[in-house]
């Protein structure tokens, strides 16, 4: 029998649906898991994904990508990469590698709801396959950093990170679980199809896919590549929805959507991407500061993209603009100071030829963030390293669960309200304003500092909050990747 | 007495930061807890200035002799430091 082409069939497999009789519509598509209640069920018939492909394809080029990648894996296993990579490198590597495996596992539970609750057969056809590229996805980034836990157990943070209630995990698994295991399937499309994975996830795969490659590590750099190919797919499903929500009535909701998960994904990613980008790549790797990557790769494509939606950029637009060249600095600043609390060993970044880039790069960076380090650096360099881990906790966003911080002299800020009699700080006006579209979900949350308070952190010292966080369990707490060898040439300039 | 945790943020520093103090401590104690997670460890010192507290949003500082329970600051509150 002759196979027809996919043309030939294909709308009628991926369009297959039903008229129900014996339960209602509102029974099998629940407004609470299937959104858009006032729309009627016919109308999702329009939903048109871009890209469209058959499991028959599927299988195979999903099979040929695994072959690829795997076999690049075999053949580098003698490479020795790990002890001939930069430290910088080693640093970016153990991030993303505790920050982001377990997270595409969600993903694949969440791609399996719109399986079930997308009203729209076409998605819930592609979420099909969305849900095997996210298990892959989590299985791939739990496979490769496996092969160096016998030389180093900070990677098995990989695996162990999402048990753990380290601060940064925190921080992931509340936009995780805040943008995609909480919200029906409208909600869910724009915040992480449309906002994350279209806006975003290019930084982190794509961008790190080059730093790789730069540091010589090409197997993680040909998987990286290879999982941001199935992205580039499932991460469609957000617009054709989209284009629905505008066509019905919900312009407004989608923009609200697009609005909090656009500044709630940026906040992440600045930690995630833009702290590797301009402290972590050796100097001599690095093409774009992070500020030029995300003008250049991001900003321009995701603006056309609401362009073409009929949406209309973000209010807070202009000062996430400012915040490009801030709020990455800070968290870097920060996590170096609290490196005891990290799952990886963080880089400074700031010899002095790195803070005459930084200085290019971001004009005022000496006179303002240099002046901090300048006081870590003058007690690492007089021996008082006690000094330079700060003997208290930060203060914590409630929304984005990251520490308060902004330019020193000049954007740090007290954004505080109070809220059925709780003190609340915030990170920004626009994390404020995010908690003000919902407080009683946000007030939910439990940030590391809430919990201390609460005394659920017992002891309640540093070591009881380093034990809470899984160091000295898993790994024991983290120091600095080189040694502290930079501060050899600051310790010469003090000893003249 | 009971323990009031605050939010405080001294000037030039690029993060606010957790200090614990007491219901009955005056300003002046207040500063001199909150020296040590921060003067010298990410703001430079100021040798011979006094460091005051203000309320976010108030142009004048506290007295300096003035308690936490007085200045009606509650748990988490958030008040800057500077070198005055």
């Amino acid at each position: 029998m002759a196979i027809l082409e996919r043309s030939e069939w294909y709308d009628y497999a991926r369009m297959t649906n039903w008229t129900p009789k014996f339960a209602t519509e509102e029974e099998i598509f629940p407004a609470m898991h299937s959104g858009m209640a006032d729309v009627p069920l016919s109308v999702f018939d329009s939903y048109d994904e871009p890209y469209k492909i058959s499991y028959r394809e599927y299988v195979d080029v999903q099979r040929q990508k695994d072959a690829g990648v795997y076999s690049v894996k075999a053949a580098l296993e003698r490479a020795d990469m790990y002890n001939r990579a930069s430290p910088g490198w080693i640093s970016a590597a153990k991030l993303h590698y505790g920050g982001v495996p377990v997270v595409e596992y969600h993903a694949s539970l969440m791609e399996s709801r719109f399986v079930r609750f997308a009203k729209a057969p076409g998605m819930r056809n592609m979420a099909c396959f969305g849900a095997m590229d996210e298990n892959r996805h989590a299985q791939i980034q739990l496979a490769f950093p496996h092969e160096y836990v016998s030389k180093d157990r900070q990677f098995d943070w990989a695996t162990q990170a999402y048990r753990t209630q380290n601060w940064g995990i925190l921080a992931a698994r509340n936009l995780s679980d805040d943008m995609m295991m909480t919200r029906d399937v409208v909600q869910t499309a724009i915040m992480l199809n449309f906002a994350f994975e279209t806006g975003f996830t290019n930084l982190q795969f794509i961008g790190l896919s080059a730093d790789a490659a730069n540091a010589g590590d090409y197997s993680f750099a040909k998987m990286i590549q290879s999982v941001q190919s199935d992205e580039a797919r499932h991460a469609q499903l957000g617009t054709p929805l989209l284009k629905l929500m505008m066509e019905n009535g919900h312009e407004a909701e989608a923009q609200r959507m697009v609005d909090i998960s656009f500044w709630r994904t940026w906040r992440l990613f600045a930690v995630l991407s833009g702290i590797p980008m301009d402290y972590y790549v050796p100097l001599e790797h690095r093409e774009n500061s992070w500020k030029e990557f995300m003008e250049e790769w991001i900003i321009d494509q995701f603006e056309r993209n609401l362009r073409d939606l009929g949406l209309q950029r973000p209010w807070y637009w202009d000062y996430f603009l400012e915040d490009l060249s801030e709020e990455h600095h800070g968290q870097q600043i920060g996590t170096y100071s609290w490196r005891p609390t990290l799952w990886w060993n963080p880089t400074a970044g700031v010899s002095k030829i790195e803070r005459e880039w930084l200085e290019e790069k971001y004009p005022g960076w000496n006179d303002t963030f240099g002046k901090a380090w300048d006081v870590v650096i003058d007690n690492m360099a007089n021996g008082r390293m006690e000094q330079t881990v700060p003997g208290t906790l930060p203060v914590i966003c409630k929304v984005s669960n990251l520490p308060v911080v902004g330019i020193p002299f000049k954007t740090t800020k007290i954004e505080q309200i109070t809220y059925k009699g709780e003190n609340i700080h915030f990170g920004s006006i626009v994390d404020k304003w995010i908690f003000e579209q919902d407080p009683e979900r946000y007030c939910q949350t439990q940030t590391l500092v809430d919990r201390f308070l609460a005394g659920k952190i017992q002891p309640a010292d540093l070591g009881g909050a380093l034990q809470y966080m899984g160091l000295g369990v898993i790994t024991d707490p983290a120091d600095d990747s080189m040694d502290y060898s930079w501060v050899e040439e600051y310790r010469a300039v003090a000893a003249e | 007495m009971a323990t009031v945790p605050l939010a405080i943020l001294f000037e030039g520093d690029f993060v606010l930061k957790l200090l614990p103090v007491e219901s009955s401590d005056t300003m002046d104690v207040l500063t001199e807890k909150a020296r040590t997670v921060t003067v010298g460890i990410h703001v430079e010192d100021q040798p011979g200035k006094t460091i005051r507290v203000r309320k976010e949003g108030n142009d004048e500082p506290f007295p300096r002799d003035m308690t936490i329970e007085a200045a009606g600051l509650s748990p988490m509150d958030g008040v800057n430091l500077y070198f005055e």
